[in-house]
């Protein structure tokens, strides 16, 4: 109201010009009851988020646990639970009997690996059953090799984190780089927990998947802070709930369609995709749409809690957009 | 017509791109196009027989057992003394390849390929299909663990023993020598002077070696930079060993690599049993030094050399590889090339008491290999590596000259080591997928594409309807571009993630051109002509495009260079996705839109 009533006081071109902004504001005021409300959902979803991971923990896959898995072909009127005992008996541990995408596919998964002589051939073991059995696929992965991978995946991530922070603090002011960084790190503890609460097997296409929300949902905030930086230097008498409000609502049809258009396509491949890609895509189309969630959330909220404002933006002299 | 004037030094700048850029935009597509075309075609299941020289196969000779055993080829190329045969079913790949095999078995080496489909002029361009992973072409992988222990406890054991023996020789009492793991060992005395002495001796013996005190204790062990070069010319050893072993598996698109420090990557396409590759790949290898015999000796045994001369032998060798410790290639006086052997000390007393006697006779070098036939029997095959004549009396340390060249002799050096080391590896991981649900991966993986390609064309046709078919033909170029770079790119591997990420980068490669057209309605809104808003739509939206495709960028290098395998194969589809969705969202739209809108002068117009 203060800068409403400064600015009428100045009688030029430039004055109708704010008059006008001002206005518009004043019509965007609404957004900010919205984007508030939406961070506090927010908040509350990353704490239970924490909670179910803490909790639940993770259905790791073979390639982070070690272990044999094989999947199989058999007739289609044998059950889960006549080749279980038969397996559990041949290996002398818990053998776990998956039923796959199509009817007579199974995934078989054990975690000791039996020694190479020592390790009874798959078609003996269910000769009882079936002779027409056919091996689809088989993994076998040693320990140790587990144990690095679950090492080099967190290696990943945290290098990808220090890169992006390294990007982001270069290019923003620090409060709406850690904005950004904010809403990245909200997105993947969601998607976490949606692993860790549907106890969905997490491999290493999941892990994949998570570092592309990386990518992926820093684009939408970054999109949003690109323009708060642009209207900060451009609307000075502004201030910062305003320009938020300017930011979410000039880049929302964007943001919409962009976020639609990688939707959509990760729908496609969720559908046509099969079965080894299903982890990846679920992932993908939870990301995606907690990336432009928190993006307004916590992407373009969490900066004014922080005290943004546009003297941070004007000491470095930048051209007036056009 | 009135406003010509006006207009004119506006229009002169304003959205028009320069004609060479118009042909850097043709070329590069068209290039790509051709590039990417091969894929299209595919691969074709093929048989490839290699000869002697001096001793050919005839393609109708080929022909003729083929459709004995009624297999049907779609053509028999024959290229010197190579003859590749691209069969109709591919299924008929394995019985083909052992058909022949058995044919032919003394005159060539069969081996599984894969024949580019495309017509020839493409071929012959050096435009090649896209490499496909083992999980979109089934197949087995290996991954092999290095022992390097067992290595290093080797040449720790050479050094006490050493020791033990000088202090011995010396008559040094009170002296406690002791491995202690790795490549260390510790020796205790409370003699000062004995210390010294014992400092001195492996000072000279053994340079390579640091020594530090510790009150009454000595340690000694290897420097870092020995233990790496140790490590690196170990699993160097066993990548060449591996390499040569697979060769004689008859599959020629295998790839054999180093991962990490000391593991092994083995790709077998194609290979649906499991169980023959690893027979072949735990193989162990032993070496032994014979004492030549007189050609024609009754007493003696006939081993091959590597120009399948028969060599007689002593039935019983001299030693065993398992005393040799090290084996290096070096330069010798008058820069001749020689190979340094050390081994043991039981390994150096043997050595010592047969060359006093020997001086002046040659003595050979034989390699064998014991590896499980496809009936799991166990067989062994051995060959002469070297013969060289014993020039004075050897000790536990000696050299061998005369090997050739001095690649020669690394080669040598390196089969000496490979005697050393026997089975020090281990399979810590191993993958099979079988073909159909290699072919399965591709169906749905290309499924999962054309639908979200549909898609996204549809929706941004009905979306942008005037600039919408400009963003399609952008996407489309991009999707032909990323193909093409895929085929381009030595060492590129289409993998079933990476499909993923094709499918990721159709979603998001039209967010440069969204972004755009935002900005463009945002000037149009704001009252400026639309040629105008096309120029300062493109220049606003610029550096926030940069910006939200340079942190996934980011994420896609460090996936490429700390994932493995089917992951990089993502990481390289999103990253080389982006570089193409900025070429052609930024560049190709821009060229489009200013041919067809650069000059519209209109305001007020919805897009």
């Amino acid at each position: 109201m203060n800068s409403n009533e400064l600015n009428s006081k100045k009688v030029n071109l430039k004055q109708m010009n704010s008059v006008q902004m001002t206005n518009s504001s004043n019509a965007l005021r609404y957004l900010t009851k919205w984007r508030y409300a939406s961070s506090l959902i927010s908040v509350v979803l990353m704490l239970l988020s924490l909670t179910v991971i803490g909790v639940k923990g993770f259905n790791w896959g073979l390639d982070f646990t070690g272990g044999v898995v094989t999947e199989i072909q058999i007739d289609q009127h044998i059950t889960a639970s006549e080749i279980q005992p038969l397996m559990t008996a041949a290996y002398q541990q818990d053998v776990s009997v998956i039923s796959a995408s199509d009817p007579g596919r199974w995934v078989l998964r054990y975690a000791n690996i039996p020694d190479e002589n020592q390790r009874p051939e798959l078609q003996q073991v269910l000769a009882p059953l079936t002779s027409n059995l056919t091996v689809l696929n088989s993994s076998i992965v040693g320990p140790q090799v587990g144990q690095e991978l679950v090492e080099q995946g967190g290696l990943a991530l945290l290098v990808a984190m220090l890169c992006i922070m390294g990007y982001l603090s270069y290019r923003f002011e620090w409060r709406l780089a850690s904005g950004a960084l904010f809403a990245l790190v909200h997105d993947v503890v969601f998607v976490l927990a949606f692993f860790a609460l549907s106890q969905m097997e997490f491999n290493l296409t999941v892990l994949a998947a998570i570092l592309a929300i990386l990518g992926y949902s820093l684009n939408d905030s970054i999109i949003i802070a690109d323009r708060v930086r642009e209207q900060l230097v451009a609307k000075p008498q502004w201030n910062t709930t305003d320009i938020n409000n300017l930011a979410v609502k000039s880049t929302f049809s964007r943001t919409m369609v962009t976020s639609g258009t990688t939707l959509l396509t990760v729908v496609a491949l969720w559908i046509m995709g099969g079965a080894p890609l299903e982890g990846f895509s679920i992932a993908m189309f939870i990301g995606i749409l907690t990336g432009t969630w928190s993006s307004i959330s916590v992407g373009a909220t969490l900066p004014e809690f922080l005290g943004l404002k546009t003297e941070h933006y004007l000491i470095v002299p930048l051209p007036d957009t056009p | 017509m009135t406003s010509i004037d006006n207009n004119k030094p506006f229009n002169k700048q304003l959205n028009k791109y320069a004609q060479w850029k118009y042909w850097v935009l043709i070329v590069t597509l068209i290039i790509l196009f051709l590039s990417a075309l091969p894929s299209w075609y595919g691969e074709d299941a093929a048989v490839q027989l290699s000869t002697k020289p001096t001793n050919t196969i005839s393609s109708e000779q080929v022909y003729k057992v083929l459709s004995h055993a009624g297999i049907s080829s779609k053509r028999i190329d024959q290229q010197q003394q190579n003859v590749l045969v691209v069969l109709q079913q591919a299924d008929q790949q394995t019985l083909a390849k052992n058909i022949l095999s058995e044919s032919f078995a003394d005159r060539a080496q069969v081996t599984l390929a894969l024949a580019p489909a495309a017509p020839n002029w493409l071929l012959n361009m050096g435009f090649e299909p896209i490499k496909l992973g083992l999980d979109l072409r089934g197949g087995v992988q290996f991954l092999l663990d290095v022992d390097l222990d067992l290595v290093f406890k080797n040449q720790s054991t050479m050094v006490s023993d050493s020791v033990k023996q000088f202090v011995r020789q010396e008559h040094i009492s009170g002296v406690l020598v002791r491995q202690a793991g790795g490549a260390e060992v510790s020796i205790e005395t409370t003699q000062t002077d004995d210390r010294g002495l014992i400092r001195q001796f492996i000072a000279e013996q053994y340079p390579l070696w640091q020594v530090s005190g510790h009150q009454d204790t000595l340690l000694v062990s290897l420097s870092d930079s020995e233990q790496v070069k140790l490590t690196n010319l170990t699993v160097q050893q066993n990548l060449q060993i591996m390499r040569s072993r697979i060769e004689e598996l008859g599959i020629t698109e295998a790839l054999v690599q180093r991962q990490g420090e000391n593991r092994i990557r083995i790709e077998l396409p194609g290979v649906q049993d499991p169980a023959t590759a690893k027979n072949v790949i735990g193989a162990t290898a032993s070496l032994a030094f014979y004492p030549v015999a007189e050609t024609g000796s009754v007493n003696a045994i006939v081993l091959k050399d590597e120009s399948d001369q028969p060599v007689y032998v002593a039935r019983k060798p001299v030693l065993g590889g398992d005393h040799i410790v090290d084996a290096r290639a070096a330069v010798g006086d008058f820069g001749m090339s020689k190979v340094n052997i050390s081994l043991d000390s039981a390994g150096g007393k043997l050595m010592s008491d047969f060359s006093r006697d020997n001086i002046g006779k040659p003595m050979a070098t034989a390699y064998s290999e014991y590896s499980r036939n496809d009936k799991g029997q166990a067989q062994q095959t051995t060959k002469i590596i070297s013969v060289a004549t014993i020039q004075s009396q050897l000790g536990s340390k000696f050299e061998i000259t005369g090997a050739g060249t001095h690649q020669e002799a690394q080669q040598l050096a390196l089969l000496l080591r490979a005697g050393s080391m026997t089975a020090p590896v281990t399979i810590v991981e191993e993958r099979t997928i079988g073909p159909s649900l290699g072919a399965e991966n591709i169906v749905n993986g290309f499924a999962a594409l054309a639908l979200g390609m549909a898609v996204t064309l549809l929706f941004m046709a009905c979306w942008y309807r005037r600039l919408g078919w400009v963003a399609n033909v952008a996407l489309i170029a991009n999707m032909v571009m990323l193909f093409g770079l895929l085929a381009l790119i030595p060492g590129a591997v289409l993998t079933l993630p990476g499909i993923a990420g094709l499918v990721l980068t159709v979603g998001m490669a039209v967010d440069t051109n969204v972004l755009i057209f935002e900005r463009i309605k945002d000037k149009l809104a704001d009252g400026r002509s639309f040629a105008s808003a096309i120029d300062v739509g493109f220049d606003s939206a610029f550096s926030t495009i940069i910006d939200a495709n340079f942190t996934t960028m980011i994420t896609a290098v460090v996936l490429f260079s700390i994932g493995n395998g089917p992951i990089q194969g993502f990481a390289l589809t999103l990253g080389l996705g982006l570089l193409t969705s900025m070429f052609t969202g930024i560049f190709a739209s821009r060229a489009i839109i200013n041919l067809v809108y650069g000059r519209d002068t209109r305001r007020a117009i919805k897009v």
